[in-house]
C-alpha cells in the first residue's frame, strides 16, 4: 500500500466489530429438524366423545371458562350432565396419576358447565351450511339429542319424537336427582336444541313409522333405549311386592311422593340397582342390595358402589333369590348362597351354588333391577348381515330403496353410559354425513379419519376440518412427558354433603367448586402433547432462533438459525414437539 | 406456566457454539438479567469464539476481549476508567471460562476481589479446557476423562470448590447458578447487579461436545447436577452467610454419571466411591448453612 | 559514582529558571520527576506493582492521589501482568492511563505488552532497566527494555533527571498521536535514584503542550462494539501493518512534537543528538546514563587534537534509520556502546546501527562493544579504552567485545 507521509490521521485498523453475526445462516449445520407437533392426549383417546380434555384444561387453567366449555361442546353437548354422572374413563388413563394423582377431569367438566350456566353464557357453535337432507331422531334420551345436535350442525333438518312428557330419556327418569338436578338437566337440553331443532313430546311411535319413514326422511335415528327391567322368571316374581326398579326411579322422577318402609330388597348390580337402593334410603326405606356376584364384578361405576356402601345401602354380595313368597304381612325372600366355581375370560366371577347354604330374609319390598330391556321389539337393531355398517357404538342400515336407519344408544353400545350414548349419536351423524356425500361405502374409511388417537373415539372438530387435525395421532406416554417440570402437588377434594345430610333429601350430593379451586386443578394437568405457550423452547433456544410471532402469543422456529440441537423438544414439558432428520 | 425470567434479548442468532451448547443459554440468561448498560470483558474461553470473527460480534453489548489470565485484572481497569469518568450505572462484567478462573485467571481474580473491586465475575463451567479440545482443568470433576487425562489415566483429584475460595475472600455476594434453573440464575444476576463490591456467580454450563452426551440433554444433565446434589444451588453473602436455594431429593449420582460419554470408563465401585463423596460435600454444605441435618 | 556535570553541553537553548514563568526548580530523583510529569499530565487510571528500583515513582504518586493533587484511580494490583492487563482495560474505556515497572516485571508483562500495541492503546509506561535474574540483580542493564524491542512499544532513553519529566510529558502525546504505547526509559538508580535539579512545568504550561485526552474509539454502552475479536488470516495482516505504519507516523511527527514542546517550555532532545560528529573520525555511540560520562571523554579527547565524536541515542523504536545514517555515515569508524546484549548475537543498539548502515555504500565499520552489564560502573577510562581499540583495529569484528571482565573460576 502506498504510504501517505503527509497523513495527520495515523491509520488505526483495530479488531473492532460493529456488523452483527446474523449473517451467519448456521441453520446449515443441522442434520435433525425440530419442529412444533401437537400430539393426543390419552384422556381425549380414551373419552368416548373424543373430547379435547388437554385444552379444556389448559383454557380453564388460564381463566378462560367460556373457550373451555365451547371446547367441550364441540365434541360432547352434555358437559352439565356427564361432569356429574360419567363414569370418567379419561382420568383412569390420566399422565398426571403416574406423577401423583389423576387431574379431576370431570370435577372441572362441571365446573365449566355450571358457570356457563350461572352466567347464562350463549355458546358460538360453527353450524353448517344447510342440506337438503331431512332426519327423524326417535326418542329424545341421550343419544337422541346428541345425534339431533349433531346432525344439525351438520346442517341437516331433524324432527325428534319423544313418548313421555319431558325429553331427557336416562338422564330424567332413571338417575335421580341427587346425582343429576332436574334443573340442570333441563338447562342443557334447551342448550343443546338451541342449534336449530325441536322437540315433540308425547308422541309414541309405532312400528308403522319406520315403514313409512322413507316418505317424509332421508333417514331415522332410533336412540329408544331401555325403560324396563326384564323378568328374572323366579317364583312369586309377579306378586305386587315385586316392581319395576325403572318404574320406581320414574315416580321419584316426577314429583311423586312415594313412602317406603322397613326392609326393602333391591336385586341387581348395575347403575339401576344401585340407584334404586339410594333412593329407597331416601324415601325413608332401609335397602339391601342382593347381587349374585363379587362386589368387583358389579357393572355399576365404583364410585357409586362406593357412595351407596358409604350411606348405608346393605350389600349382600353372592347370593342369588330363588323364591319370594307371602308371609303374613311380609315377604320372605329365599336367597341361595353361591360362591366363585372360576374366573371367566371377561375376569368376571362364575358362579356356582354352595349346596344347603340358603338364607331368608323378611322384606316390606322387592325392587328388581336385573338387566334392561328395550321397551317395544322394533327399537332393537336387527341381526346384522350384508346390508348393515356395524360401527363402535352404533349400528346403520340401509335396506334398498329405503331411508337410512341408524340404531344407537343403549341398545347398540357395549358400555351402556351416557357418554356412550353421545358417541353414538355423534358416529350415526357422522355416518349419515358421508353416507349422504358419498355413500355406505365410504363411511368406514371417513370415520377412521377422525377418530382422536387410535379411535373408536371420533372428534367432530376433525371431521369438519378444525385446528384439531393438524395433531398428531400418537398417544403421549408419561415416559414422554418432562416431569421436571412439574411438583408434586395433590388432586382437589371433591366437596360434598356430610354423610348424615346426604340421605335427607334428594338434594344434590356434590357440591360446587370456586373458579379458583378450578384453575388450581386445570393448572395440574400436563396438557400432553398440546402447546400451551409456556415459552420454554424460546426460553432455552441457545441460538435464539425460536422466535415469537408477531401478531399472535405464538412463536415459530427460524430455521436459518436452527442448528437442530433439539432441546427445544426435550425441554417441553408436555411432548409439543418432535424431532426429525433433516432432508 | 410459563418460567418468571426477563423476556429481552441482548444477543443475536448466528453466532458459533456448538448445537446445543450451554455456555450460549448461559449468556443469554445473563444478559437478560444485566441490561444494555453493561461492559463485558472476555477472557480467552469458548466465548471468545462463539462471539464470532471480526468484524461481527454475536452480543449487543460493548465487549473487550483480554488475554486469558486478565479476566479479573482487566475488568479492575475499566471499572476504575469508568469510576474516573463519574459513570455510575454501567455494570462491568467478567465473563470467564473454568480455565480462566479455575486456572491461569485465578490470581487476578484473587487479586481483584481481595480488594473488593466493584464488578461481577461470572464463571461458566463446562468442566475443561473446552475451547482448546477438551483438556483437563481443575474445574474436571473427579472421575471425567479428558484428552489429557484419558483411559486409565482418568482424573482422581476433585474439582476445586472455587465458590468456597471466593467465599474466603469475604466478598459481598457469591452464588452457584445452573442454566437448567433460569429463574433462579437470572434472580441472582439482578441480585448482583444490585450489590456494590465484588460479585461471583458459577453457572454450570453444560457442554455436549466435551462431555460426550447427546445436544438435546444438555439442559436435563445440568438439572440432574444439582437434582444430585454434585452442584447444588446457594449463595453466600459476605463471606458466612449460607443460603442454600434449592434442596433436592437427592437423585442418584449414577444415573447422571451413566448418561454422559465423559464417565462411560466408571466401575461400579467407582461409581459408590463418589457417590460418598458427593453426599460428603452436601453435608459440608449444609452444616455451614446450619441445615438441621435429617436423620 | 561518576560525576555528573549537571550543565552539559547542549546544541539547543536552555532557558534559564526565571524565563519560565510559574515553572519551579526543585532537586528531585529521577523517579520523582516521572511522578511529576504523571501528575501533570492528568492521568485518570494508573496501575503499578512495586519493584525495585520503580517503587520511587508509584511510592510518590500514591501520595499524589493520596493528598488529592492528582484525582487518578490508583489500582493496587497483585502483578505487573496484572498492573498492564488493568491498564488495558482502562485505556480501552477512554481515559489516559499510566504504569511504571523494571525488569523481572516488564518480562512479565510481555504477553500484555504485545496486547497493548495490536489494541492500539496509548499507555504510557516509566521503564526503569534493572537487570534480568537469577543471580538477582537491582542495578541498571537494559536488556529488560531491549528484549521487548519487538512488541510494538515506543522506547525513548532519557540521559538526565530533565529529561526523564520531560520525555514522561512528550510520551503522551506521542502515544496519543498515533495511537501507540510508549516506554520511557532510565537507568536503575544512575537516574532513577539520583537527585538533580528539575524544572517541574506548571500545569498550565502542560495543559498547552499535552490538551485532554481524546479517544478515538472506546468501550461505550451507547455504542456498543467488540473489541478484539477473532481476526483470520484474511485480514490479521493488515492489522498488524498498521500498527507499522503508525511507527512510521512517529518519525514523521517526533519533529513536530519536539517544536510544540520547544514553544512552550524552551527544551529540546532530538531523536538522536549528535555532538562534533560533522567531522568526527571516530564516534562514539551511547544511550542512557552513560551518555553524561561519554560527554566528559569527548572534551578530554578533543582537546588531545583526537577527531572524535559522540552520538547519543534517545529513540530506539522506532528506529531512526535516517538519523542514524546522517550522523554517522560520514564517519570511519563507529563504536557503540551497549549496556545490553542478545545472547548468540551481541549488542543490540550495535546491531541496528549496523542494519541501519549496511546499504550506505561507503558506511563506517561499526565496532561493538558490551559494557556495564548488571550495574558494573561504565567510567571514562572505560570509554577511552574503547575509543582506543576501535583506533588501533583495522579489521572490525562481527562479535561484540566485552569489557571489563574479569577472571573468575567457575563452579564445576
Amino acid at each position: 500500500m502506498a504510504e501517505d507521509v503527509t497523513m495527520k490521521t495515523t491509520p488505526l485498523f483495530i479488531s473492532q466489530s460493529y456488523l452483527t453475526t446474523e449473517s451467519n445462516k448456521t441453520g446449515s449445520w443441522r442434520f435433525l429438524r425440530p419442529r412444533y407437533a401437537e400430539k393426543t392426549a390419552p384422556c381425549s383417546a380414551a373419552c368416548p366423545a373424543g373430547e379435547d380434555i388437554g385444552r379444556v384444561e389448559m383454557l380453564t387453567a388460564q381463566g378462560l371458562f367460556k373457550e373451555g366449555w365451547e371446547t367441550i361442546l364441540r365434541e360432547n353437548p352434555f358437559p352439565a350432565v356427564c361432569g356429574r354422572v360419567c363414569f370418567h374413563p379419561c382420568e383412569r388413563v390420566c399422565n398426571r396419576g403416574e406423577f401423583d394423582e389423576a387431574i379431576a377431569i370431570h370435577n372441572l367438566e362441571r365446573f365449566l358447565a355450571d358457570t356457563a350456566s350461572r352466567y347464562e353464557l350463549k355458546p358460538e357453535l360453527e353450524v353448517l351450511a344447510s342440506k337438503k337432507q331431512k332426519i327423524a331422531v326417535v326418542g329424545a334420551g341421550p343419544s337422541g339429542l346428541a345425534a339431533a345436535h349433531f346432525l344439525t350442525r351438520l346442517g341437516y333438518k331433524c324432527e325428534v319424537y319423544e313418548a313421555a312428557s319431558e325429553p331427557g330419556g336416562v338422564l330424567r327418569w332413571g338417575i335421580p336427582s341427587y346425582r343429576l338436578p332436574v334443573k340442570v338437566l333441563r338447562n342443557e337440553i334447551e342448550l343443546i336444541k338451541s342449534v336449530g331443532f325441536s322437540i315433540e313430546c308425547g308422541r309414541r311411535l309405532s312400528k308403522n313409522f319406520l315403514r313409512e319413514a322413507g316418505e317424509r326422511y332421508d333417514a331415522v335415528f332410533l336412540g329408544c333405549g331401555y325403560a324396563k327391567i326384564p323378568q328374572m322368571k323366579i317364583p312369586g316374581e309377579d306378586l305386587p311386592v315385586v316392581a319395576d326398579g325403572l318404574s320406581f326411579l320414574e315416580s321419584i322422577s316426577r314429583g311423586e311422593n312415594l313412602q317406603v318402609k322397613g326392609l326393602v330388597a333391591i336385586i341387581g348390580g348395575g347403575n339401576t340397582a344401585i340407584d334404586v337402593a339410594r333412593s329407597v334410603l331416601r324415601v325413608g326405606g332401609k335397602p339391601v342390595l342382593i347381587y349374585r356376584r363379587r362386589r368387583e364384578d358389579m357393572p355399576a361405576f365404583d364410585d357409586e358402589i362406593a357412595m351407596a356402601l358409604e350411606e348405608g345401602v346393605d350389600l349382600r354380595e353372592l347370593r342369588t333369590v330363588t323364591r319370594i313368597e307371602r308371609s303374613g304381612s311380609e315377604y320372605l325372600l329365599t336367597l341361595q348362597q353361591v360362591e366363585v366355581a372360576y374366573l371367566g375370560a371377561d375376569g368376571r366371577a362364575c358362579v356356582e351354588p354352595v349346596p344347603h347354604k340358603t338364607e331368608t330374609l323378611r322384606v316390606e319390598k322387592v325392587f328388581k333391577a336385573i338387566g334392561l330391556q328395550a321397551l317395544q321389539d322394533w327399537y332393537n337393531p336387527p341381526d346384522e348381515d350384508s346390508g348393515s355398517l356395524r360401527l363402535a357404538n352404533s349400528v346403520l342400515i340401509h335396506a334398498n330403496g329405503g331411508p337410512a336407519v341408524v340404531y344407537g344408544g343403549d341398545l347398540t353400545n357395549d358400555v351402556k353410559s351416557v357418554v356412550h350414548a353421545v358417541a353414538s349419536g355423534k358416529e350415526a351423524a357422522i355416518a349419515l354425513d358421508v353416507f349422504f356425500k358419498e355413500g355406505l361405502e365410504a363411511i368406514p374409511v371417513r370415520m377412521s379419519q377422525c377418530v382422536v388417537g387410535m379411535g373408536p373415539s371420533l372428534s367432530m372438530e376433525i371431521y369438519v376440518k378444525g385446528p384439531r387435525c393438524q395433531r398428531s395421532s400418537h398417544i403421549v406416554l408419561y415416559e414422554e412427558i418432562n416431569a421436571d417440570y412439574f411438583q408434586l402437588s395433590p388432586r382437589i377434594v371433591e366437596p360434598r354433603l356430610l354423610r348424615e345430610e346426604r340421605i335427607q333429601s334428594f338434594a344434590e350430593i356434590d357440591l360446587k367448586i370456586s373458579a379458583n379451586l378450578a384453575i388450581k386443578e386445570a393448572e395440574r394437568c400436563f396438557n400432553c402433547g398440546l402447546c400451551n405457550q409456556c415459552d420454554n423452547c424460546r426460553l432455552f433456544c441457545p441460538d435464539l432462533a425460536v422466535k415469537k410471532d408477531s401478531e399472535s402469543h405464538g412463536r415459530h422456529i427460524d430455521y436459518d438459525y436452527c442448528k437442530g440441537c433439539g432441546i427445544c423438544v426435550v425441554e417441553c414439558p408436555r411432548n409439543a414437539m418432535a424431532l426429525q432428520e433433516e432432508n | 406456566m410459563r418460567l418468571d425470567v426477563p423476556d429481552r434479548d441482548y444477543m443475536y442468532s448466528g453466532h458459533v457454539g456448538c448445537p446445543g451448547c450451554g455456555a450460549a443459554i448461559a449468556m443469554k440468561f445473563v444478559l437478560r438479567a444485566l441490561g444494555d448498560k453493561t461492559m463485558m470483558v472476555l477472557p480467552a474461553c469458548c466465548w471468545s469464539i462463539i462471539a464470532g470473527p471480526y468484524p461481527q460480534s454475536t452480543l449487543q453489548i460493548p465487549v473487550i476481549h483480554s488475554a486469558f489470565e486478565t479476566g479479573g485484572a482487566v475488568a479492575s481497569g475499566v471499572r476504575a476508567a469508568l469510576d474516573a469518568k463519574g459513570d455510575k450505572e454501567t455494570c462491568v462484567v467478567t465473563w470467564a471460562g473454568d480455565g480462566g478462573t479455575f486456572d491461569i485467571g485465578f490470581q487476578a481474580l484473587s487479586g481483584a476481589v481481595e480488594r473488593n473491586e466493584d464488578f461481577i465475575y461470572v464463571c461458566y463451567d463446562n468442566e475443561a479446557y473446552m475451547n482448546t479440545g477438551i483438556q483437563r482443568s481443575s474445574s474436571t470433576p473427579y472421575g471425567a476423562w479428558t484428552t489429557t487425562t484419558p483411559g486409565q489415566d482418568w482424573k482422581k483429584m476433585r474439582k476445586k470448590n472455587i465458590v468456597e475460595v471466593l467465599v474466603a475472600h469475604r466478598i459481598p455476594y457469591a452464588a452457584t447458578a445452573s442454566i437448567a434453573y433460569p429463574e433462579d440464575l437470572t434472580r441472582k444476576v439482578a441480585k448482583a447487579r444490585s450489590i456494590k463490591g465484588s460479585r461471583f456467580l458459577h453457572i454450570f454450563a453444560s457442554c455436549p461436545t466435551g462431555w460426550r452426551i447427546p445436544s438435546e440433554t444438555a439442559v436435563k444433565i445440568a438439572r440432574m447436577a444439582v437434582q444430585t446434589n454434585i452442584f447444588p444451588l446457594y449463595e453466600v453473602e459476605n463471606g458466612s452467610k449460607y443460603t442454600i436455594n434449592f434442596m433436592p431429593k437427592g437423585y442418584l449420582v449414577k444415573e447422571y454419571f451413566r448418561l454422559q460419554g465423559r464417565f462411560k470408563h466408571l466401575t461400579e465401585r467407582d461409581l459408590d466411591q463418589i457417590q460418598a463423596m458427593v453426599e460428603e460435600d452436601w453435608q459440608l454444605l449444609l452444616r455451614k448453612a446450619g441445615v438441621r441435618l435429617q436423620g | 559514582m561518576d560525576d555528573v556535570d549537571p550543565t552539559p553541553t547542549r546544541v539547543y537553548p536552555c532557558p534559564t529558571v526565571s524565563e519560565i514563568e510559574g515553572a519551579m526548580k526543585k532537586v528531585l530523583e529521577g523517579s520523582h520527576g516521572v511522578a511529576e510529569a504523571v501528575r501533570l499530565a492528568k492521568v485518570k487510571v494508573i496501575s503499578a506493582y512495586p519493584i525495585t528500583p520503580q517503587t520511587h515513582i508509584v511510592e510518590r504518586l500514591s501520595d499524589f492521589c493520596a493528598d488529592g493533587s492528582l484525582p487518578a484511580r490508583f489500582l493496587r494490583v497483585e502483578s505487573e501482568h496484572s498492573a498492564l492487563a488493568a491498564l488495558i482495560g482502562a485505556a480501552s474505556a477512554g481515559v489516559r492511563t499510566f504504569t511504571a515497572t523494571s525488569s523481572q516485571g516488564l518480562a512479565l508483562m510481555h504477553e500484555l505488552l504485545h496486547w497493548a500495541s495490536g489494541a492500539r492503546l496509548p499507555i504510557v509506561m516509566a521503564e526503569v532497566n534493572r537487570a534480568l535474574a537469577p543471580g538477582w540483580n537491582i542495578w541498571t542493564d537494559q536488556t529488560d527494555s531491549l528484549a521487548q524491542r519487538d512488541t510494538g512499544w515506543m522506547q525513548l532513553y532519557c540521559e538526565t533527571g530533565q529529561e526523564v519529566l520531560d520525555t514522561t510529558l512528550q510520551a503522551f502525546w506521542l502515544a496519543e498521536a498515533v495511537n501507540l504505547p510508549v516506554m520511557v526509559i532510565l537507568d536503575a538508580f544512575f537516574l532513577s535514584h539520583t537527585y538533580e535539579p528539575v524544572d517541574i512545568p506548571a500545569q498550565e504550561d502542560a495543559d498547552r503542550f499535552l490538551p485532554a485526552y481524546q479517544p478515538r474509539f472506546m468501550l461505550d454502552t451507547a455504542n456498543p462494539c467488540a473489541f478484539g475479536q477473532l481476526a483470520p488470516p484474511n485480514i490479521y495482516m493488515e492489522m498488524r501493518y498498521s500498527i507499522q505504519q503508525a511507527m512510521d507516523m512517529v518519525l514523521n511527527r517526533f519533529g513536530e512534537m519536539e517544536e510544540q514542546f520547544v514553544d512552550v517550555f524552551g527544551r529540546c532532545y532530538g531523536a538522536v543528538e549528535p555532538v562534533q560528529c560533522e567531522d568526527a573520525e571516530i564516534i562514539l555511540v551511547t544511550s542512557g546514563t552513560i551518555t553524561s560520562t561519554c560527554r566528559q571523554l569527548l572534551q578530554e579527547l578533543r582537546a588531545k587534537g583526537e577527531r572524535a565524536g559522540l552520538l547519543k541515542v534517545k529513540l530506539f523504536r522506532p528506529f531512526p534509520t535516517e538519523a542514524i545514517r546522517q550522523s554517522l555515515g560520514k564517519a570511519q569508524k563507529v563504536a557503540v556502546v551497549d549496556r545490553n546484549c542478545s545472547f548468540g548475537a551481541g549488542g543490540i543498539f550495535a546491531q541496528e546501527i549496523r542494519a541501519a548502515l549496511c546499504n550506505l555504500s561507503d558506511g563506517p565499520q561499526v565496532y561493538s562493544y558490551v559494557a556495564g552489564l548488571g550495574g558494573r560502573d561504565v567510567t571514562t577510562d572505560l570509554l577511552d579504552e574503547i575509543y582506543r581499540q576501535t583506533k588501533k583495529q583495522d579489521c572490525c569484528p562481527v562479535e561484540s567485545i566485552w569489557m571489563g571482565l574479569r577472571e573468575v573460576s567457575y563452579a564445576t
